[in-house]
């Protein structure tokens, strides 16, 4: 379907500071990655390492106290590219790619929702902001999307409120709601880790038909393997607010390259299935990102490291032939 | 009361919604709260040794005045202080369902009714505006002071808020009362001045034509500050706190995610939430409403009816005294049952609570 294959969004040197009282923290240190229109990119490290913050960067909806630089440059429907980063975050041309452009499915659907309002109200409202203002239609808009992401009984649901929906179902509203103006980028941040493992694959599965059929890209963030095997057609892996590596899904893992992510993926072969779904079996944390040293984020942890070279410097992302690009100093030495 | 059901579930029948029943189930707790409530009043009023007459004849008797036996038997009994207090109590009782007639106020010599009425309007004029005072700038600024969290004037209106709530009413309102008139060489003092007072008592003048009255908002002025800052700053600092619990949820920013500008996230999704317990505490105000401050009104010699309720007290006029307090507890289970009808309404959580029970 793409005659045009110009990445609909590129991240440039993405850095997020936030400003505490112990100094300023940098859980974001100069991310890159593109997303081409009707891809799958999926965006994989262990809790902290900052994915949750590059995806609200993205939309502008960080807090006030965590500061954005670099670039975040996005194609919008009439083909005109514009940083995000440059808009003001209360602006009204920032909040017409929210919702409509680029939309946002949040990893606990419990808490995305307000208790006061109904579903279908909430739902609504995306429709009405973006769509039309006339009543009916707009309802009758929000209720085919209700429908196909498969809440039965959608004229019945669209008056209830939120604490009588289930998680599963809930979590479809949800997807309602990122999907109801066909936006051209989704970001899933971790969509699916608050429920049960049968309503995951299900949840899953409905993202990857409506991708098909309405032809978006998609920033899947999660730190389960197995869904990103699922569910990715590329992958980023992220360590300590940097892009270690990145390539096509099928090389990462068949081919992994850096010592991060070979331990990501020896902790799910060693459990021997894709299902495992927490990475905590690398040694050591993931450090607090203040006051770090000149060297690579992974030092402390990385069974490979070389003295002398991987404390002095940190290492640039580079292509080692390909998609598949890794910022790692051995792996150079040894790729060339 | 259906009405504001209707209004909650503009698409349902309202008989067979949750607010209906809601609602009806909480008005037939009514009658037996009311009951008890009254008992122990009555009970609480008696408590202190003596009633009003012991009181009254030591009174005369220290004026040097001869009181006979014969006499004081007479007004026991016509003022049934001779009966045992449940007798006392269910006439009481009786006469104010059959009869609307609360009693006889010893002290003014007249039905209870009518000396309570005399100083109603003031009371709930006086009490309306400070309590308006108090919510129209507090809420607002408590939002500002959320919105802009750490900013200056957050810092100025937190200070603000604490010093407000810290201080002691009646000191708060000597102090003004001294600044003004050192300042205006006017001691302000009371509702009236002479002039209006005198047009009152004769009867040239209504209370609503005194509501009107310049002279009056000026008098006003300093009660209004003194009794409306502690209500102002109570709601300032719950509403700043409730509203950064609510700007931190996680639906404000799947709000802000869908393109729903900011101004529109605190009016229809924060405000509402945070709102809560500033309706909460609107329970108890029918019956501040009628009754006032007490010891402000005192210090600033207002004539309403919490410095009528003290006297009362003081000279064991318990008929009036139980009333005003009879009507004070009316006032605050009624208000009781409206603001959760008002929380209800706001938060669909609490309508559905009572489904599963039916
Ligand atoms: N508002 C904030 N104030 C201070 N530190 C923050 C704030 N938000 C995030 N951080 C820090 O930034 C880092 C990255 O946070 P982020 O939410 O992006 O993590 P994540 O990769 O999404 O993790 P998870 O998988 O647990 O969602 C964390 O270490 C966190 O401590
Ligand atoms: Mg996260």
């Amino acid at each position: 379907m793409e005659m045009n294959n110009q990445p609909i969004i590129q991240v440039k040197n993405l850095c997020v500071d936030i400003k505490t009282d112990e100094g300023t923290l940098t859980p974001v240190r100069g991310v890159d990655f593109e997303i081409r229109p009707g891809e799958t990119l999926g965006l994989v490290g262990e809790s902290g390492c900052g994915k949750s913050l590059t995806s609200k960067a993205i939309l502008a909806i960080n807090q006030k106290k965590c500061v954005s630089s670099g670039e975040i440059l996005f194609r919008d429907d009439k083909e005109d590219t514009v940083d995000i980063l440059t808009l003001d975050p209360r602006g009204k041309q920032i909040r017409d790619i929210r919702g409509r452009q680029i939309s946002m499915i949040f990893q606990e659907p419990m808490v995305a929702f307000s208790p006061m309002y109904t579903i279908g109200n909430q739902i609504n409202e995306c429709t009405r902001l973006h769509i039309t203002k006339d009543k009916k239609e707009s309802k009758r808009i929000t209720l085919e999307m209700m429908k196909k992401v498969g809440i039965a009984n959608a004229e019945k649901r669209y008056d209830q409120y939120p604490h009588e929906f289930s998680g599963g179902m809930l979590q479809r509203a949800l997807i309602a709601m990122a999907l109801v103006c066909k936006p051209r980028l989704l970001i899933a941040d971790e969509p699916t880790t608050a429920l049960d493992v049968t309503i995951q694959a299900q949840i899953l599965e409905l993202m990857k038909e409506l991708q098909k059929e309405l032809g978006m890209a998609i920033l899947f963030i999660t730190h389960d393997l197995g869904t990103v095997a699922k569910m990715c057609d590329r992958v980023a892996v992220m360590y300590l607010g940097k892009i270690v590596e990145t390539g096509t899904a099928r090389e990462i893992y068949k081919n992994p390259q850096h010592p991060y992510t070979r331990g990501l993926m020896g902790s799910v072969h060693k459990i021997g299935t894709l299902k495992a779904d927490r990475l905590f079996s690398i040694e050591g944390t993931v450090p607090l990102a203040l006051n770090l040293g000149p060297g690579c984020g992974f030092y402390d942890r990385c069974l490979d490291r070389i003295e002398g070279v991987c404390d002095k410097a940190d290492p640039a992302l580079t292509c080692l032939g390909g998609e598949h690009c890794v910022a790692c100093h051995k792996c150079r030495k040894e790729g060339v | 009361m259906e009405a504001s059901a209707t209004k909650a579930e503009p698409r349902r029948n309202p008989f067979s919604s949750p607010m209906a029943r809601f609602i009806y189930k909480r008005v037939l707790t009514f009658i037996p709260i009311m009951l008890i409530m009254s008992l122990l009043i009555f009970i609480i009023i008696q408590l202190p040794p003596g009633d009003y007459l012991t009181t009254y004849i030591a009174g005369l008797k220290a004026e040097g005045q001869v009181v006979e036996e014969a006499e004081i038997a007479m007004l026991k009994e016509q003022f049934g202080l001779d009966q045992p207090w449940y007798v006392q109590y269910f006439k009481w009782i009786w006469n104010i369902i059959t009869d609307f007639n609360f009693g006889y106020s010893f002290d003014f010599g007249r039905p209870v009714w009518p000396v309570i009425a005399e100083v109603l309007p003031m009371t709930i004029a006086v009490s309306l505006i400070t309590m308006l005072f108090g919510y129209l700038v507090g809420i607002p600024l408590g939002i500002y002071s959320a919105v802009r969290q750490y900013s200056l004037g957050d810092y100025v209106l937190t200070f603000i808020g604490f010093l407000g709530m810290a201080m002691p009413n009646f000191l708060f309102a000597i102090l003004l009362m001294y600044g003004t008139y050192i300042w205006t060489g006017t001691a302000f003092i009371g509702l009236y001045t002479e002039e209006i007072l005198l047009a009152v008592n004769s009867g040239a003048m209504q209370w609503y034509h005194v509501l009107v009255h310049p002279d009056f908002w000026a008098r006003m002025t300093i009660p209004i500050l003194v009794m409306g800052t502690d209500g102002l700053c109570g709601t300032l600092r719950s509403m700043r706190a409730q509203m950064l619990d609510e700007l931190g949820c996680q639906y404000v920013l799947a709000a802000r995610a869908k393109g729903v500008s900011e101004a529109r996230i605190i009016y229809k999704y924060c405000l509402r939430a945070a709102l809560n317990p500033t309706v909460s505490g609107l329970s108890g105000m029918l019956s501040k409403i009628f009754n006032g401050s007490t010891i402000s009104a005192i210090v600033l010699n207002l004539q309403i009816m919490g410095p009528r309720l003290y006297d009362a007290l003081k000279a064991q006029d318990m008929y009036l005294a139980g009333t005003i307090l009879l009507v004070m507890g009316f006032l605050i289970v009624l208000g009781t049952l409206l603001s959760d009808i008002v929380l209800a309404w706001l938060d669909p959580r609490i309508r559905f609570e009572g489904r599963s029970a039916d």
